[in-house]
């Protein structure tokens, strides 16, 4: 800070410049007047921090000098030089504002006294200053971002998507924002400070929440719940609400109430098992939909071909008609059959049979269609086992179904090289559980179809394929208490395995 | 003389009744059973139109129409397409969109979706054959 400086105002310029030397010795800057109007006009003009005048002055004396400085600064510090005795004028200059004295003649060391008073007084004056402006503003600052705050509280439970309802300490309703508005259906202005909780809820649900809170003293969240509100109106509306009891410095003030209005929720939910349903539904119906296209194109084809065989006279023409019209029958025949079988509680037939019989009639059966598609058809059979009990037609349809696929997955298979193979094995595993296992090198499954296996209606094969096959294969195995499991790599090929419980004879009738 | 039709199909059914309704409106059918014998046919042969159904088993009907739609030699080559599924799908499939690879599918000179009456499929034929 640059030097403090003073303004002497003295008559007798000796003393002034005297005090002037030693003052500015001491490090302060002087400025000096010899009468009290010189020292007015310098005061303005120099504006100094410390003011040093003689009382008796001719013309305006120190005491008309103080009071006019005290009129233009009331804080200004002005010491006053009395002569010894003048006790009036000592109490004037109190009464004026003086802030010291020092009696005539001027020693140095006196002077410095009440210069250090003063400049310390101007020190603490000014430090007051800066604590008062920093204070104001920091106030300033408070009192906005409380009442941001506030405001943003405000705005968060009037825009809140969820009924917000508080009470204080005697249930008194205090916050009650537009959406509890209008899931109870009571106005804001009548509800908010005027109603309690037994005004505002159905008696029963008041209860349980003063009950909640009477009950549960150290439980100050209650988790989310649901239940349906009765509102005064006669709605009802499902919600899910949670409250909360507020305590403030460990003493109950209030609670809040938080509730979510489902009704929306309730119907898209409902709307979705709907749309699932349905969707489940399209599909199936979609996939058959496609495979009695099918039929359908071969017996109107076979139908149109036995017509013309009709009109020609020719039998060649009336026999692959027919031939075509009696497969289409067939398989109308096998879908019914299969979608009965697929749709209604079966119980396996048991008797004793050969599986090895049921496999080789098959392997006779598709042998022909598969050498024509260039794939073969080889078993390699346990000879161990003989006759079990079984029902023959479950492992005849699960066969045929199985058999047949990993064919179709050979001729679907691109890579043309491969010498194609279906192979049919048996042999009794560690479980002591029958197993049939068909291995094709066929096209394999990727993810997505291996996850679509036992899905109702998933075929791979357009209109020639039911998408039944492994759905009514899998149950039948599961009613005959068998497993069935599949290894598949895209590409390389499948094998399916069926597991049955191995019984080799006829309980024994117990008695 | 007779213009010759080949039919590529792999369902027996389909090639027997194409084969009749060929047969009673004087022209010479041929068969395959799949697109790699379709082609063979087709350059063996010579056939004046080829009845195809794109959906068969190795998405070899896809390939057979992608090779006669790509190749200068087939161009002129009609083609009805003869198949399960209708136009809008085929041109969505995606085993159609993978054959093609991002190039635009090629529209068919006549797209029939089975089943589909004698007539009518006779009659597309003559359309394209007289
Ligand atoms: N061995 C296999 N290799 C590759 N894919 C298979 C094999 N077995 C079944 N699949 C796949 O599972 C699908 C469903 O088989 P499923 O036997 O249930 O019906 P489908 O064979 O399509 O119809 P259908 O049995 O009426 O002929 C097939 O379409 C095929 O994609
Ligand atoms: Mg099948």
């Amino acid at each position: 800070m640059s030097a403090f400086k003073i303004l002497i105002v003295d008559d007798e310029e000796l003393i002034v410049r005297l005090l002037s030397m030693s003052l500015r010795s001491d490090g302060y800057q002087t400025v000096s007047a010899f009468s009290g109007e010189q020292g007015l006009e310098v005061f303005k003009s120099e504006s100094p921090d410390i003011v040093v005048t003689d009382i008796k002055m001719p013309g305006m004396d120190g005491l008309e000098l103080l009071k006019k400085i005290k009129e233009i600064d009331p804080e200004k510090e002005v010491i006053i030089v009395t002569g010894h005795g003048d006790i009036d004028s000592t109490i004037t200059a109190l009464q004026y504002g003086a802030s010291d004295f020092i009696n005539k003649p001027v020693r140095d060391a006196a002077l410095a006294i009440a210069l250090e008073r003063a400049k310390s007084k101007i020190a603490i004056r000014k430090k007051l200053e800066e604590y008062t402006t920093t204070l104001e503003i920091k106030i300033a600052e408070a009192t906005e971002e409380i009442r941001r705050k506030s405001n943003f509280q405000r705005l968060l439970i009037t825009s809140s998507n969820d009924a917000i309802v508080a009470f204080d300490r005697d249930w008194k309703v205090v916050v009650y924002n537009p959406e509890a508005a209008r899931l109870f259906g009571e106005a804001a202005k009548d509800v908010r400070n005027k109603m309690t909780i037994d005004d505002l809820y159905t008696p029963k649900i008041a209860k349980g929440f003063k009950n909640q809170v009477k009950d549960e003293k150290d439980q100050r969240n209650f988790p989310w719940k649901e239940q349906v509100i009765h509102t005064k109106d006669g709605r009802q509306i499902p919600v899910r609400y949670a409250s909360n009891v507020l305590f403030e410095n460990n003493e109950f003030v209030g609670t809040v109430n938080f509730f979510q209005d489902l009704t929306e929720i309730k119907r898209l939910e409902k709307e979705l098992v709907q749309s699932e349903r349905l969707a489940a539904v399209g599909q199936t119906v979609s996939g058959l939909a496609h495979y009695v296209k099918n039929i359908l194109i071969g017996l109107k084809g076979g139908s149109y071909i036995v017509d013309v065989g009709i009109q020609n006279n020719n039998t060649e023409k009336l026999k692959s008609g027919w031939e075509t019209i009696k497969k289409n029958i067939k398989r109308i025949g096998d879908l019914t059959q299969d979608l009965l079988t697929y749709s209604k509680q079966r119980e396996p037939e048991m008797e004793l049979c050969s599986p090895h019989d049921i496999i080789n009639e098959l392997v006779e059966l598709l042998k022909g269609f598969a050498a024509s598609k260039n794939v073969l058809l080889s078993k390699d059979l346990d000879k161990s086992i003989d006759q079990v009990m079984a029902d023959p037609k479950t492992i005849h349809h699960a066969l045929l179904n199985i058999i047949n696929n990993a064919i179709d997955a050979c001729i679907e298979d691109e890579d043309i090289t491969k010498k194609h193979e279906v192979k049919i094995l048996t042999h009794i595993d560690k479980n002591h559980m029958i197993c049939f296992e068909v291995a094709d090198n066929g096209c394999g499954m990727d993810e997505d179809t291996r996850n679509k296996l036992f899905t109702p209606m998933f075929s791979s094969k357009g209109g020639k394929g039911t998408g039944l096959g492994l759905l009514v294969t899998g149950k039948l195995i599961e009613e005959h208490k068998g497993i069935i499991e599949i290894e598949t790599s895209p590409g390389v090929g499948s094998t399916f395995r069926v597991k049955l419980p191995y019984t080799k004879a006829k309980p024994v009738d117990g008695n | 003389m007779s213009k010759k039709v080949l039919v590529v199909d792999d369902d027996p059914d389909v090639r027997s009744f194409v084969v009749t309704v060929l047969e009673e409106n004087q022209y010479i059918p041929l068969i395959a059973q799949d697109g790699v014998e379709g082609l063979e046919k087709i350059e063996k042969e010579k056939p004046d139109l080829v009845i195809l159904d794109v959906l068969m088993p190795r998405g070899s009907g896809i390939r057979l129409y992608h090779h006669l739609k790509s190749h200068e030699q087939f161009k002129a080559l009609p083609i009805i397409m003869f198949t399960g599924i209708a136009l809008r799908s085929f041109l969505k499939s995606q085993k159609v969109l993978d054959e093609f690879q991002g190039a635009e599918v090629p529209k068919p000179d006549i797209y029939l979706e089975k089943p589909v009456d004698p007539e009518v499929l006779a009659a597309a034929v003559r359309k394209k054959l007289g």
